[in-house]
Formats: C-alpha cells, sequence, structure tokens
C-alpha cells in the first residue's frame, strides 16, 4: 500500500516505530500487487475475474484470502496512525492540504487514466484473446449488441484514495464534533481488551456485505466499507503516541497468529460449502464472526510482528516504501495487459503467477526510476 | 456619511460567523455522508431515507444559517459589542450577508455536487437532474427569503414563520411542477432537457432570490444608524 499519506514527502521517519510502520505499508502494497496478480488464478473468482487463467489451484484461494482479510486493515491502520501524526506536526490545516496534494489531486489525475487504460486493454482482450476468460466471453457477448449495457462508474482499484479522502473528513467531522477521544478512551481498557472488542466493533462491516468481501468501487461511500475499516483507522489514528499500549500483546502474538490460521481453516471449510447463490447474499452470522476475528487478530498480531522484527532501517524496504503510493496507482493496468497477453499461453499457474507478478513490478519500479523518483511527480506520488 | 467599506473587520465579522458555524458544518456534512450511503445501498427504500435525509439536511442548513448568525446574535445582545467595533451599519450589512451566504452556500453547493454525483453515477435516470435542479433553486429562493426577513424584521415569531412556511412550500411546488411534463417526462428518461417552462420557472427562482438579497442588502445598508 502506498506511502501516500505517512508524511513521507514532509520528512524522513525519525524513530524505529515510524520505520516499522513505513515497512509494514511497504510490505502490504506488495501483497497488494501479489492479491491482484494472484486472483486470476483462482478457482472462486474464476467465474467473475477478468484475467482468469486456464489453470488455478486451490491453493490459491487458501492463501489470496487470508491475505484479503488482513491487508487493507493493516493500510487504514498504518494510515490512521500516520494521519493523527501528521495533524499533531501541522496542524488539521495542514493535515487537508497534504491530503489535497497527496491524494485528491493524484486521485482525479490517475482515476480516467486508470479507467481509459483499463477499460481499453480488456476490450482489445474481449476481441483478440483465443482462450478468453468467462468474464471476457461474457464480455465480448455483451458488446456484440446493438444496444450493450452500461456499466456505472466507479473508482476501481484506487477506491482506497477514495476513502483515505472520506476517512479525513471524518477525522476532522470528529474532532470538530468531539468526539475524536472515543478509540483513546478504548485504548485506556488495555490491549487485551481492545483485541478482544475489535473483532466485534468490524463485525458489521463483514455482515453487511458479501463473502469474500468485495472492493468498495462505488463512488457513493459503502456502510459496510466504513463499517470495516472505518474502526481500524480509527484505532490506528488512536494508537499515534500510545503504541506502547500494544506492548502486552506481545506475549500473545503467537497464539493469535495461530488462533487466526485455526480461524482460517474454519472459514475456508464454510466457503467450500457455499452454493451458487451464496455469493450474492449478505454473509451469515457464522462466516462474518470469522472474518472479523481474523481481520482484527491477524491485524493486531501483524502490527505487533511488524513493531518488534521490521523496527530497523532497511535500504530495501525503505525503497519500496517511497515507490509504493506510485508502483500501486500503476500496478493493475500493467498486471491485466501482460495477464490478457498471458491468456493464450500454456503455463503451469505458478510460472504465470511469477511471470505476470514480476514484469508488473519490474515495469512499475522501472517507471517509477524513471518518472518520478527524481522529479517533481515525486511530491505527489513518490 | 462615510460610505467607505471596513473590509478587515467586515472580514473578521464573517471569519467569526464561519468558525461559529464550524460544528453545524460537521454536522451536516456527517448527515450526508449518512444519506450518500444509504443512496449507495441502490435499494427502493434506501434511496427514499437518503433523498429525503438529503433535502431534510438542506432545510436545516438554511433555517440554522440564519438562526445562529442572526436571531441567536440579537437575543444574546452580540449587536451590543459589534457596535463597539469601528464597522457602520453597512459594514455590519455586508458581514452578516456574505457570512450567511459562505455558510449556506458551502454545504449547499457540496450536497448539489454529492447529489448530482448520485444521479449520473447510478442507474437513476439522468433526466432526474431537471426535477432535483429545480428543488434546490425552490429551497436556495426560500432560504433568501428568510434570510432577507430576518435582516429586516426582529421579531422571532414572524422569522420562524416565514422560515417554516416557506420551505414548507416545498411540498405544493413539487405536486405543481410535479404536473409539468417537461418535469415529470424528463425525470424517467436519459436525456436532460430544460424546456421553456422550467427556464421560467428557474429564472423567476433565481431573479426572486438574486431580488430578496438586493432588498436586505439596500434596505440594511442605508440605514445611518445600528437602530
Amino acid at each position: 500500500m502506498p506511502n501516500l499519506d505517512t508524511g513521507a514527502a514532509v520528512a524522513a521517519p525519525t524513530d524505529a516505530r515510524i520505520h516499522a510502520l513505513d515497512h509494514l505499508r511497504a510490505l502490504a502494497m506488495l501483497a497488494g500487487v501479489l492479491f491482484h496478480a494472484a486472483l486470476a488464478y483462482s478457482p472462486l473468482m474464476h467465474a467473475f475475474w477478468p484475467t482468469a487463467y486456464r489453470a488455478s489451484s486451490p491453493w490459491v484461494d487458501a492463501l489470496a484470502w487470508l491475505l484479503h482479510l488482513v491487508r487493507m486493515p493493516l493500510f487504514f491502520l498504518v494510515a490512521g496512525y500516520f494521519t493523527t501524526w501528521l495533524i499533531e506536526r501541522r496542524g488539521m490545516t495542514g493535515l487537508m492540504q497534504h491530503r489535497v496534494r497527496r491524494i485528491l489531486v493524484p486521485f482525479l489525475l490517475a482515476w480516467p487514466l486508470v479507467h481509459v487504460a483499463m477499460s481499453a486493454a480488456t476490450r482489445q482482450a474481449a476481441h483478440t484473446v483465443q482462450n478468453p476468460s468467462p468474464f471476457l466471453s461474457m464480455l465480448r457477448e455483451w458488446l456484440a449488441l446493438p444496444d450493450s449495457p452500461w456499466m456505472p462508474p466507479g473508482t476501481g482499484h484506487l477506491w482506497f484514495l477514495y476513502y483515505l479522502l472520506l476517512f479525513t473528513a471524518l477525522v476532522w467531522i470528529a474532532r470538530t464534533l468531539g468526539w475524536s477521544g472515543l478509540f483513546i478512551r478504548l485504548l485506556r481498557l488495555g490491549a487485551a481488551r481492545v483485541a478482544l472488542l475489535l473483532p466485534l466493533l468490524v463485525l458489521p462491516g463483514f455482515l453487511l456485505t458479501t463473502t469474500p468481501h468485495p472492493a468498495p468501487e462505488s463512488l457513493l461511500p459503502q456502510f459496510w466499507a466504513v463499517a470495516l475499516y472505518g474502526p481500524f483507522f480509527a484505532l490506528g489514528a488512536a494508537l499515534h503516541g500510545r503504541l506502547d499500549t500494544l506492548q502486552r500483546l506481545r506475549r500473545w502474538l503467537w497464539p493469535m497468529l495461530a488462533t487466526c490460521l485455526l480461524l482460517y481453516l474454519a472459514f475456508l471449510f464454510q466457503l467450500s460449502r457455499f452454493g451458487n447463490e451464496d455469493w450474492m447474499r449478505h454473509a451469515p452470522w457464522s462466516t462474518a464472526l470469522l472474518q472479523a476475528c481474523i481481520a482484527g487478530w491477524g491485524t493486531l498480531a501483524i502490527l505487533v510482528a511488524g513493531l518488534r522484527w521490521l523496527a530497523r532501517p532497511n535500504a530495501w524496504l525503505a525503497y519500496l516504501s517511497r515507490s509504493a503510493y506510485w508502483t500501486y496507482l500503476l500496478h493493475l493496468p500493467v498486471l491485466f495487459a501482460v495477464q490478457y497477453a498471458l491468456l493464450d499461453v500454456a503455463l503451469a499457474w505458478p510460472i504465470a503467477f511469477l511471470v505476470a507478478s514480476g514484469i508488473t513490478l519490474a515495469v512499475c519500479l522501472l517507471s517509477y526510476e524513471l518518472l518520478v523518483r527524481r522529479t517533481r511527480l515525486r511530491h505527489w506520488v513518490g | 456619511m462615510n460610505r467607505e467599506l471596513n473590509w478587515p473587520t467586515i472580514r473578521l465579522l464573517i471569519v467569526k460567523d464561519w468558525q461559529l458555524f464550524q460544528k453545524q458544518l460537521a454536522a451536516y456534512l456527517l448527515a450526508a455522508f449518512v444519506a450518500l450511503a444509504f443512496l449507495g445501498l441502490a435499494k427502493p427504500w434506501a434511496f427514499y431515507i437518503g433523498s429525503l435525509l438529503l433535502i431534510i439536511i438542506l432545510v436545516a442548513v438554511a433555517c440554522f444559517a440564519i438562526s445562529t448568525s442572526l436571531l441567536t446574535e440579537r437575543k444574546e445582545q452580540t449587536l451590543a459589542f459589534v457596535m463597539s467595533l469601528p464597522v457602520s451599519p453597512l459594514d455590519f450589512t455586508v458581514a452578516k450577508l456574505v457570512g450567511n451566504l459562505a455558510t449556506f452556500l458551502v454545504p449547499f453547493v457540496i450536497i448539489g455536487l454529492c447529489t448530482a454525483l448520485v444521479i449520473f453515477s447510478t442507474p437513476l435516470p439522468n433526466g432526474l437532474m431537471v426535477l432535483t435542479t429545480l428543488v434546490f433553486a425552490h429551497i436556495l429562493l426560500a432560504y433568501c427569503v428568510s434570510l432577507a426577513v430576518a435582516m429586516r424584521i426582529e421579531s422571532e415569531g414572524w422569522n420562524t414563520f416565514v422560515m417554516i412556511a416557506s420551505m414548507v412550500m416545498i411540498n405544493p411546488f413539487l405536486m405543481a411542477i410535479g404536473q409539468l411534463h417537461g418535469v415529470s417526462g424528463v425525470a424517467r428518461g436519459d436525456a436532460i432537457t430544460w424546456s421553456g417552462p422550467v427556464l421560467a420557472i428557474l429564472s423567476a427562482q433565481l431573479v426572486l432570490s438574486l431580488s430578496c438579497l438586493a432588498f436586505a442588502a439596500w434596505w440594511n445598508g442605508r440605514k445611518p444608524a445600528f437602530y
């Protein structure tokens, strides 16, 4: 996930904890690229994903959905932390100026470009690919209709920018109405109680949407996305200056990870029993609760692990962190173009996955070096 | 009489009104998010709740903007303090008009843009923009009438009556424009057509709104003293 809100453009990280959070964000970014690349080989997504490949494996689902349950909650938690960090250094006006320059402007510029690039690549693939995915086959039929159906515009994979803007506005609202201390009071209950309460706080988010949860790409705010990611963002915002609160969770790190894995196995078992119509319904209570526990405890466990093992400066992770924003903005159109081209090439799925994600990361990092790192663009997306 | 405006003090008075308005603005924005999220559920009942909530917010913005900066100020005797500042009645009038318009128009424009976003980004017929524009123009007119009355008349009872009456008029207004084919017919389709009667109503609403503001400015501005 990008470093758009760490304030990395403001000042270099000054303490070990910010290094840890920067590194976590870099790894979460990488996880995002790999997750999107992996969906082409997921049996679960085969019918819906535009670049679904002819070869797939249940192992992809087993790993990808675990990643899906923790990477965005972790991103929003880190984003919340750095939002408070920015407010303390620059004030609310400074935060707003930062958000306009680093989020609103890149979003408004990247959104149409990404939309046009992905639409063009998908239409081209629908016309030319010999072994189309089920989605491309359907699109081919749609495009052949005299009055082809119209898809409402969405934010695509840039939805996280939209929600960061939304959460920034909610931060201002909470501070103006005097509600900003709610999560700080929650932290005073102690780390163990926060860990127990967190799944309950995010449970409504999972209950209000389908399983696995989709990307909230609509231009209108979605209740479930605010209910799911909002508590993580608020917790991150409250944790600024209070990371010591999590120290007590260190001894629970391995039990938390083990519990998450066990719960995840139960979640996969439930997914395997889903019927065709279950994909369109809201999650049942038991599935939503499992997801809430995995997302809540998994995110806290990764945060504690990051604070323990990623707190030292690391040149590679620092580079990934700096290039993360650009990489994340660019990766999906590049990935789709590569994966569309691979649809007509018969490869084992792990090879296709490595080729697609390798080329995508190479293009993103090379373009970062050439177009962003040493140019003025770095102030916006570097 | 010196008719030169004291802009630095006028600016301070506007900023004062704006700062007092922050909490209300935050509450309106929060309510607008909730309304948009209801609309985002894409269900008929949620659409009804969301659009109703947006209209309630607009009416609340219009009424509370006037109530906070004019009526409450009178009750709390803030005018006596303002009179101690180096401002003329004209300065005070300009500050009140601009401050009030800012506190109303900022949420009004935000909600208007959000509504347009809803119409254009969802399967709702784009023709709804015509009806929506007329409704927004009605609320603008009701606000301008209420503001002009609040600046002219000090009676709290009359002000409350005018605010409620002008806003409640949205019901017969909706019924009346619903009879026009240029509104009801267009609202079901995707083409946005501004027919002659629609443009005439819109023009009348805008001219009346501006006239109310001009009258309020002229009436208060020509006063030689605060009382």
